[in-house]
């Protein structure tokens, strides 16, 4: 580009579009990050479905997965870190979002593995238990357990969130879409028994994260090959 | 009435500097070259003029060993950069 070369009104407008256009066309996700995930999430949720479906457990917590996927993710935020020669105004705000989800649900998977031993403890000290009686007195009374019922509902309920925030300020649609489609599979599972709102879930992943992760993956690699 | 047009960004390489420094949080200098198509001289030199009109802030550090600059629009940048394209609208009657 020439030195101090002067432009015409029309020049420089023109200028302005195009640089603005090749920032915009610089930099795509690669789509790693919504495609783990996405991934990871469906195939816990998918099993735990199986597993109450025809009554059998793996010899481990299928959710192990979800948590061994942080170690992936942690090298893919430092490699792109690395990589990336710009830092875009949303950036940070959607890092928050994604954080502030995160926590959420280790605070939610935090208060499902507590509250039901903590309020076993707090009803024994008050003298009383929960007991299982059959309306038809078919049955005889048996004691149970407390246990938060069709919580996985509360998780889909979240994962619309930063799915939303993401799509919205990105102006990515297929997360937007994936997203609203999170919030009717989280109504519908408030009518389901508990097998079938992990299949919801393994559904609401596949449309919040996998398939935009899909969409993004292809977007990159066409940004790549044009770039070569 | 015809504003005058900056004559900081009315120049070509300034202009795309800041064009694309406006749409970004902060860029890498290299970035900037290969957006721009220009040379590390010629850029250096629109970069320390743009920095000292306070147009932009020019952050230089170290990265895994290697010299990294950085640019940054500043406010002052922003408010010069929307004067600028007014002015331009005026001119264009758009």
């Amino acid at each position: 580009m020439p030195n101090e070369k002067q432009l015409s009104e029309k020049e420089s407008l023109q200028l302005i579009t195009d640089m603005i256009q090749k920032v915009k066309n610089s930099y795509h996700d690669k789509g790693v990050g919504p495609l783990l995930w996405g991934t990871v999430v469906a195939i816990a949720s998918f099993i735990s479905y199986l597993q109450l479906q025809f009554n059998f457990s793996l010899p481990f917590d299928i959710w192990w997965i979800v948590m061994g996927a942080i170690i992936p993710q942690i090298i893919l935020i430092n490699q792109d870190a690395k990589t990336q020669k710009i830092k875009r105004h949303e950036d940070a705000a959607l890092n928050a979002v994604w954080l502030v989800y995160a926590i959420t649900i280790f605070g939610l998977s935090f208060f499902q593995s507590v509250v039901p031993n903590a309020s076993e403890q707090i009803m024994h000290l008050n003298g009383w238990q929960l007991i299982k009686h059959d309306i038809n007195n078919s049955k005889p009374d048996e004691l149970i357990k407390p246990f938060t019922p069709s919580i996985y509902s509360l998780y889909i309920l979240i994962y619309g969130f930063p799915t939303l925030v993401t799509g919205i300020v990105k102006k990515f649609w297929p997360m937007t879409i994936g997203a609203i489609i999170a919030y009717l599979l989280f109504m519908a599972s408030c009518f389901t028994e508990t097998k079938y709102d992990f299949l919801l879930g393994a559904i609401a992943a596949l449309v919040c994260w996998f398939f935009p992760g899909i969409i993004l993956r292809a977007k990159y690699l066409k940004q790549k090959r044009a770039n070569v | 009435m015809y504003k005058e047009l900056d004559p900081i960004l009315h120049s070509q390489l300034r202009l795309a500097v800041m064009s694309l420094l406006i749409s970004v949080k902060e860029a890498e200098f290299t970035f900037i070259k290969e957006k721009t198509n220009s040379t590390a001289g010629n850029l250096s030199v629109q970069v320390q003029k743009l920095k000292e009109v306070g147009y932009i802030d020019v952050n230089k550090q170290f990265k895994d060993n290697y010299p990294q600059t950085t640019c940054k629009i500043t406010a002052k940048g922003i408010e010069a950069f929307e004067n600028y394209v007014k002015a331009l609208q005026v001119y264009l009657k758009v």
